[in-house]
């Protein structure tokens, strides 16, 4: 299940990053073969590099990579170490949860109601802001899955290693 | 009021810190529970996802997905390579001459690509076992490509530096970009004369000397990868690009010349965007959320009481320079070097404009205090990155680091008490 969702959201953010890319190439390209630069794809791109900041780093989160000090978990052992990567994680997943998936749902909710659409593009901001929830729901699954995990792999005796890599 | 706030928000993110939250989420918790002194929960928890959504709303910050992404491409494509070896040609011959060629390389690899992290990965991984076989200790080698490889943050094109602009309300990109050039190399040279000393101590080996012709050779085999210099930098300066256009046609050209040196297939350009989208995003939630919190401290006015307290300590811009230079190199140690630059300028950059400091002077002191941060434990990810590259641990590198931090501590004070270190080329060319 993991694997797959891994897979699915590495496509999209790859996709994304890709047409990112193609908008400002062709941004570069207006400005100087047509004289005027486009509107259109300055902001798709602002809006592309939203939805890689968040969902990217919701799977960045999944993969265990964001950077923090890693001096207390590393002196930890066993037990106790389970214990504090449990706190951890549930920290993560309350200010997620509330932040993103409130918070943002809030947005969402506000922005499609007052009707606010892009300058350019035309297209409704909550489609924009559509990424928070998404990306706090994502944070959400990986940090619960984590959870649940770590509860199975103490109960044999096991302990997964959260190696933060830099 | 804004007490209650300053210690709600130190305590929260240093608790959060130090048990191991990434550094990321704890920016953006604290931020919550501060804000939630003075607003109700449910506009709190709107308003932190609406700045974090809002803050990546920026046509600068797309530069930095994209030079990440160049800097990928350049060590799978070839060019990471060609620029080592001329390093080599150029200064090998010299005793000790692998150090000074990892600090050239780093310089050179900075100046196309602008990551510190890309830099000690690149030149680690290809000098780093080829110092060891020469009888090179192998942690002063790491230390030094540590140490070295920041010199990029300061040589432009440079991610920071565009981080900085954001932050300090329009800084001119150009004019930091060409700031950053003295600085970053007077601090190459700076940690060459440590390597220098060192290796005589050592009696380093000198590597063979190279014809002419092959260091001929090596050049005009670098020269493509040179080229993407004055494409970026001078495109920027000339004014013919801006910073973001420039790193999409940054990338463009790596991708181009990985494919004319073969060294690049279709089939691993896939994996080469998600490791760049990876990194790009670690740096892109450190935004949302440090944004988010820059905006709550303003929102508590505590950028004004912080100020406050220390014009009350002195009026003096040197003293309060080295003051601010003293946090920050705190600062540095605990802290990320984008949070720090967004959420410390906001609150420094008033007091020392009110000086008559020029925000590009200021803007260089930052970056250079922080990079010593880089290098620094706990945080310091440019050292973590060394010691894998180098396959060693933390503890051995803190020894052979010490003369180099003296060395960089050197440049950071020449770079503090002398503006035209960073302001005469800027002002040769007009900013």
């Amino acid at each position: 299940m993991r694997k797959s969702i891994n897979k699915a959201v590495a496509y999209i953010l790859v996709i994304l990053m890709v047409t990112m890319l193609i908008c400002v190439l062709w941004q570069v390209f207006t400005r100087y073969i047509m004289g005027e630069a486009s509107t259109v794809t300055e902001e798709l791109a602002r809006f592309l590099m939203i939805w890689i900041g968040l969902l990217g780093g919701a799977y960045v989160a999944g993969a265990n990579m964001h950077v923090a000090i890693n001096l207390l978990p590393s002196r930890l052992d066993g037990c106790k170490k389970q214990i504090l990567q449990t706190i951890i994680n549930l920290t993560i997943i309350a200010f997620v949860f509330v932040v993103l998936i409130i918070g943002g749902s809030q947005l969402v909710h506000i922005t499609y109601n007052l009707g606010q659409t892009s300058a350019a593009l035309n297209i409704p901001l909550a489609y924009v802001y559509l990424v928070l929830p998404i990306s706090g729901l994502l944070v959400c699954y990986y940090k619960i899955s984590d959870l649940l995990t770590d509860s199975n792999n103490s109960e044999s005796g096991l302990t997964k290693s959260h190696e933060v890599t830099e | 009021m804004e007490v209650i706030g300053i210690f709600i928000l130190v305590i929260s993110f240093v608790t959060l810190l130090a048990i191991g939250v990434p550094i990321a989420w704890s920016i953006g918790i604290s931020s919550l529970i501060t804000i939630l002194i003075s607003i109700d929960s449910l506009p709190a928890f709107t308003t932190i996802a609406q700045r974090m959504g809002t803050s990546l709303d920026s046509f600068t910050l797309l530069a930095i997905p994209f030079f990440v992404l160049a800097g990928q491409l350049m060590n799978r494509g070839g060019i990471a390579k060609r620029l080592i070896n001329f390093a080599k040609n150029m200064m090998g011959s010299l005793p000790g001459g692998l150090a000074y060629v990892n600090v050239v390389a780093a310089m050179l690899f900075g100046a196309v690509a602008g990551s510190a992290m890309a830099a000690a990965t690149a030149v680690g991984s290809i000098l780093g076992p080829r110092m060891v076989d020469e009888g090179y200790d192998r942690e002063f080698g790491a230390a030094v490509n540590i140490t070295s490889s920041t010199t990029g943050l300061l040589i432009p094109p440079s991610n920071v530096l565009i981080i900085y602009s954001l932050a300090s309300g329009g800084a001119s990109i150009a004019a930091l970009f060409l700031a950053g050039y003295i600085p970053g190399i007077l601090t190459g040279l700076l940690l060459m004369a440590v390597a220098a000393i060192w290796a005589k101590k050592k009696g380093y080996p000198t590597g063979e000397r190279v014809s002419l012709r092959a260091l001929g050779a090596s050049f005009i085999k670098a020269i493509p990868s040179l080229l993407l210099l004055i494409i970026v930098i001078g495109g920027i300066i000339a004014g013919i690009f801006t910073a973001t256009e420039a790193s999409a046609v940054a990338v463009l050209y790596t991708l181009i010349l990985g494919f004319i040196y073969k060294e690049l297939n279709i089939q691993e350009l896939p994996s080469v965007f998600l490791e760049a989208v990876k990194t790009t995003a670690i740096v892109l939630l450190l935004i949302a959320t440090s944004i988010a919190m820059s905006w709550v401290m303003s929102f508590e006015n505590i950028p004004q009481s912080v100020s406050a307290t220390l014009l009350g300590l002195s009026d003096n811009p040197i003293i309060i320079l080295l003051m601010i230079n003293f946090i920050l190199l705190f600062v540095g140690t605990f802290m990320d070097m984008t949070p720090a630059v967004l959420i410390f300028t906001p609150i420094f950059l008033p007091i020392v404009q009110d000086m008559g400091i020029d925000p590009v002077h200021f803007g260089i002191i930052m970056i250079l205090n922080l990079c010593i941060g880089l290098c620094t434990p706990p945080v310091g990810s440019v050292l973590f990155v060394g010691a894998s590259v180098a396959k060693t641990t933390i503890e051995k590198l803190v020894w052979p680091l010490l003369p180099l931090f003296l060395a960089m501590i050197v440049a950071l004070i020449l770079v503090t008490l002398f503006p035209q270190l960073s302001l005469w080329l800027p002002g040769l060319f007009g900013f």
